[in-house]
């Protein structure tokens, strides 16, 4: 097959990847610090995308409309909105219930996320429709033979991995990450060395939550659309990925998310019938995963007081 | 003993009047059509509940079944089959009524994996589709008999189960259920890919014959009292839920169901007294997709159709949501979840649209802040009658 | 027992007892029930919408006819275009006595799956928007009836027309529902009569997101055009992708994506793409200005979008019939079946053995400056213009 053509398929494949990964290091941030599956992380991300899409509206209407200056604002409004949801969340639902055990947590965080998709459904105007997303970056490409990049899309995969080494920054070289860490190892230990628990936990949650606003709008660029049930199967997909690189590593998260759409691009690409398998494929996957290797690919260290 | 005594001398009148006064206000619930009287009546079922508690009327009517299972389920089984002979003419509210009943058999199964074996299953309507599928395959291709279909549906469904057993039984907790999640969604993707089994179109199902008699025709007695097709298909699965009901009561008063019981409680105190824990999980979890299938495969001829977007994640949320809601372990408390969880939105036009919405949002409070569901599994009563004083 | 509870006890029962007697309906006596089912919230929900406000707009100009002999009711149903949600909603308006018919459904695939429920129930309908020949062609039920065309005609002069056109080799991108999957059937076989090549061909599920696995198939094999049998939500997306990755052949749909709903989403993009449907444009039809006006007086807050006259037509035969034959759903199906060169604002409709109406005409057309143009009036065929790809 022509070089241009795998390059092409390479450019999908990471641009998905990226997506992934933003949601999975969500995931894995919140099982680190808190021991829970937080199930709506992927409807946050869909709540995300919408409230960009709000801010986009709005600023039109209120007349800016330099794409560049559209663009930063959609960003720094979708992600601080959606952190300060995702502290809420953390407040007043996951913490109350923490002495329960995980199985609580998980099915209130499931059906917050069913609350969360509905009532985007519901109550944003024309909710159920795709909704389209406008495209805020430099539209032009870059053609070599066969393969064609698109300016925005390279901007995309470049922001994402910053924001990617920015959070991997943030937790080993910060105090804050010190302190998140700390937490993520011994909850007890780090109180007793001063750590402010509920404010960590606060910030751990709003920044999972931020970066999956900012997975939301760049799927909403990518694909120039969103709709209400979009963050579900990223959720999924997220959640796999971060399980695959094993629950409360952030390299195994990453490096899940590239995997999972890996996987997804080879499927495509060598089942013949099969770009609609592909999710299949990749679920199928996860549970032969998950059979082998119980606590993902990078082995939890689990110890349970019998 | 003592208390058994007291027992057999309390009047059955509370109680006969609770199963009467129910029956009328389902009756009325389902009959009535305009959105201000279902409100209404609404109301007044929720304040005839607070009195009926702060009389205690309730209670003692509670208190005179305790003992008496059997008469409870007589009870119920009497004010069904008022039910259906009311509606008998009313295809959509038969309707309504074996839906009801079908889902109660499936969150039964759910139930038993769940309440008993702590294994909670997130892909309750895939097996459900499996059921519902195979009688689509096999009414179509085949002559087997109507009720085998059935059988063999449960069957199928207990078979697919057993290829996640592998990653449910290895894996603790969370991570169990994200298997089921997995599978689920899994299972939605690849009927809609996969043309053998009809797509995304879906595929259609033949209707139930046993011994020539077609289930779908309507039963006309004399020239004019005619019965709707529902009936036929009413009767058959109140059967198979009494069975099924039977089967699961006796297998919690069994030594099955303790076992299964210590198991779900602490399952390292229950390896230390010598459990099976392999053993029990895989008997729950497969005898649980078992009644699924069976529920689901009866749904698929009721309903004649299915499709891919029957069966998806959220539908398997709802079945969930049924069962917290209820309680768990506690299978009456299904049957109240069941019927508010099916009939109200259909009755309520107006909260059609929310359902998915208020269904998540009441789990959502009722995790926080009564766990244990509408009516609480009670501790378990090793003689009936020994707790009530 | 204390007092207080006594009491209290006496006032429940009576209010039970009260409460018991609150339902008792009683309707006007010449109240009629008629149905409609379409696709209200989903993807598609535009036509749906459109639809329901031209059947609502037939059952208004009829309430407001004196000569009338009954008063309508029109019961409205969402399929949400899921094959599983029509079973549903057919069930809930066949299964209601009062209901005495119907017309029905948008999306092609929920059609087709509800044809044994209605058959079941004895409820006469009759389609307005799903052009699957297996709907009415496929069964022999008397209840099923259509008065819009099927995709048979529209495939065969795409074909003749796109290779006029001197288009050689296409790639197929269809929906794997009955609906994209007929498309697919049809266009193949007539594009082979006419000597066209298709290239490679590609079933997708109706809400995918992602192309570009295809779409970068697509670029390699280069065709001159890409054929796409689905509905609008998935031709925007298609269309939007085709652009990221430079692909550059022609976009030739089918009725599916002729609506507002596809320029809307496509923007910019949507220039130049090409579709067919049976049927006139509304505007052009026998009693086309007749409906848009009264349409507009209504003040709807959606437009009719390109069924909502066949909608209306639709109602307005069942009105008729129900006027002439009471409210009996037998009678009223055997009359419909016996319908021949009766007047309607979308021309004659006469119903074949199978329930199938004629519609000769099918319209050719190009998405012009944000707007669906009929082909003959564009830019295009005088030439000014030139679709992708146009040799």
């Amino acid at each position: 097959m022509d070089i241009g053509f795998l390059a092409q398929y390479l450019i999908n494949g990471l641009m998905l990847g990226m997506i992934y990964a933003l949601v999975a290091v969500g995931f894995t941030l919140f099982f680190g610090v808190l021991d829970v599956i937080k199930f709506s992380h992927g409807d946050v991300l869909t709540v995300g995308a919408f409230a960009g899409l709000a801010t986009y509206l709005g600023l039109q209407a209120v007349g800016i409309s330099n794409p560049a200056i559209q663009i930063l604002i959609v960003v720094i409004i979708a992600t601080t909105s959606v952190a300060g949801l995702g502290a809420l969340i953390a407040r007043y639902i996951v913490m109350p219930i923490r002495s329960a055990p995980p199985l609580n947590t998980l099915l209130i965080t499931l059906m917050l996320g069913t609350v969360l998709r509905e009532s985007v459904r519901l109550f944003y105007p024309q909710g159920a429709n795709p909704q389209s997303f406008p495209s805020l970056l430099p539209t032009q490409s870059l053609t070599l033979g066969n393969f064609n990049l698109r300016l925005d899309n390279a901007i995309m995969l470049i922001a994402g991995v910053m924001v990617i080494v920015g959070v991997q920054f943030l937790l080993n070289r910060t105090k804050l990450g010190l302190a998140i860490r700390a937490v993520a190892q011994d909850e007890e230990t780090a109180k007793t060395m001063g750590v402010n628990f509920t404010l960590v936990v606060l910030i751990t949650f709003a920044l999972g939550s931020a970066l999956a606003a900012f997975g939301g709008v760049m799927n909403g660029l990518y694909y120039n659309e969103v709709n209400f049930g979009m963050g579900l199967l990223l959720g999924v997909i997220g959640f796999s990925s971060a399980i695959v690189g094993g629950l409360g590593n952030i390299y195994g998260a990453i490096l899940g998310g590239f995997l999972f759409a890996g996987l997804q691009t080879i499927g495509a690409v060598s089942l013949p019938f099969a770009s609609a398998y592909k999710d299949v494929f990749a679920f199928a996957i996860v549970i032969a995963i998950m059979a082998w290797r119980p606590t993902g690919l990078i082995q939890e260290k689990i110890s349970e007081r019998v | 003993m003592e208390t058994n005594e007291n027992q057999t001398s309390a009047s059955l009148w509370p109680a006969l009047a609770g199963a009467v006064l129910t029956t009328v206000y389902v009756i009325l619930l389902l009959k009535v059509e305009s959105q201000t009287e279902v409100i209404g009546l609404l109301i007044v079922g929720a304040v005839a509940i607070l009195v009926g508690t702060w009389t205690g009327h309730l209670a003692r009517a509670g208190q005179t079944l305790a003992g008496r299972e059997n008469i409870l389920n007589l009870f119920v089984i009497l004010g069904t089959l008022a039910m259906i002979g009311y509606f008998h003419e009313d295809h959509f509210i038969l309707l309504l009524v074996a839906t009801v009943m079908l889902y109660v058999l499936a969150t039964l199964g759910l139930n038993l994996q769940f309440g008993y074996a702590g294994v909670l299953n997130f892909a309750g309507a895939s097996f459900f589709g499996v059921g519902g599928y195979t009688a689509a395959v096999l009414g179509t291709h085949t002559a087997i008999p109507g009720l085998l279909i059935i059988l063999i549906g449960g069957v199928m469904a207990a078979l697919i189960g057993s290829m996640l057993l592998l990653p449910v039984l290895r894996t603790r907790g969370h991570y169990a259920a994200v298997v089921t999640i997995a599978f689920s969604l899994l299972f939605k993707v690849f009927l809609e890919v996969n043309d053998v089994l009809g797509g995304p179109q879906g595929l259609q199902v033949p209707g139930m014959k046993i011994l020539g008699w077609k289930f779908n025709d309507n039963i006309e007695i004399g020239q004019n009292f005619e019965l709707s097709f529902y009936v036929n298909y009413l009767v058959v699965i109140l059967l198979i839920l009494i069975t099924a009901f039977i089967l699961v009561r006796r297998l919690e008063r069994s030594w099955v169901g303790l076992n299964l019981d210590a198991l779900r409680l602490d399952e390292t105190a229950a390896t230390c007294f010598g459990l099976n824990i392999v053993r029990w999980k895989i008997t729950a979890f497969l005898l649980g997709n078992f009644l699924i299938g069976v529920a689901g495969a009866l749904s698929g001829m009721v309903i004649g159709f299915v499709a891919p977007t029957s069966f998806t994640f959220g539908d398997s949320l709802i079945l969930v949501s049924i069962v917290l809601l209820g309680g768990i372990g506690n299978v009456w408390g299904l049957v109240v979840a069941t019927a508010i969880v099916v009939i109200i939105p259909e009755k309520l036009q107006a909260i059609q649209e929310y359902r998915f919405l208020l269904y998540a949002a009441m789990v959502m409070l009722m995790l926080l802040f009564r766990p244990e569901g509408l009516l609480p599994r009670p501790v378990r009563q090793f003689f009936p009658g020994w707790r009530s004083k | 027992m204390n007092r207080v509870r006594l009491l209290a006890t006496v006032a429940f029962g009576a209010t039970i007892a009260l409460a018991a007697t609150v339902p008792n309906t009683t309707f006007a006596k010449d109240k009629v029930k008629v149905g409609f089912v379409g696709p209200l919230t989903g993807g598609v929900s535009a036509n749906g919408i459109g639809g329901r406000n031209s059947a609502d707009l037939a059952v208004r100009l009829r309430n407001k006819d004196a000569k009338a002999k009954y008063e309508y009711e029109l019961i409205v149903q969402d399929d949400e275009c899921k094959p599983n949600i029509g079973v549903q909603a057919a069930t809930k308006v066949a299964a209601d006595k009062d209901v005495i018919a119907a017309a029905t459904h948008y999306c092609s695939a929920v059609a087709i799956a509800t044809v044994p429920t209605y058959h079941k129930f004895g409820l006469p309908v009759v389609v307005w928007g799903a052009v699957l020949p297996a709907i009415t062609y496929g069964n022999d039920y008397k209840e099923v009836h259509r008065v819009n065309g099927t995709m048979i005609n529209q495939n065969q002069i795409a074909a003749k027309f796109m290779r006029s056109l001197g288009y050689k080799t296409w790639a197929v991108i269809h929906d794997t529902t009955d609906y994209g999957k007929g498309h697919n059937e049809f266009f193949s076989e007539n594009l082979a009569k006419e000597g066209g090549k298709i290239l490679a061909t590609f079933g997708v599920t109706s809400d995918q997101q992602d192309f570009t696995a295809e779409l970068t198939k697509i670029k390699e094999l280069n065709p001159d055009a890409i054929y796409f049998g689905g509905l609008t939500p998935i031709g925007v997306r298609i269309r939007a992708q085709m652009d990221k990755l430079g692909v550059d052949s022609l976009l030739q749909g089918t009725s599916g994506i002729v609506s507002d709903a596809f320029i809307e989403g496509a923007g910019k993009l949507a220039e130049g793409t090409v579709a067919f449907r049976e049927g006139a444009p509304t505007e052009k039809l026998p009693g086309g200005k007749f409906f848009l006006e009264n349409y507009k007086s209504e003040k709807y807050d959606n437009p009719p979008e390109a069924y909502g006259a066949f909608a209306f037509a639709a109602m307005n035969l069942i009105l008729d019939t129900i006027e002439k034959e009471g409210p009996d759903r037998k009678k009223v199906r055997d009359a419909l079946n016996k319908v021949k060169g009766v007047d309607s604002i979308v021309g004659e409709i006469s119903f074949d053995d199978h329930g199938q109406n004629t519609v000769a005409l099918i319209t050719k057309y190009v998405t012009q400056d944000g707007k669906w143009t009929v082909w003959e009036d564009s830019e295009y065929a005088s030439g000014k213009r030139k679709l992708a790809r146009q040799k």
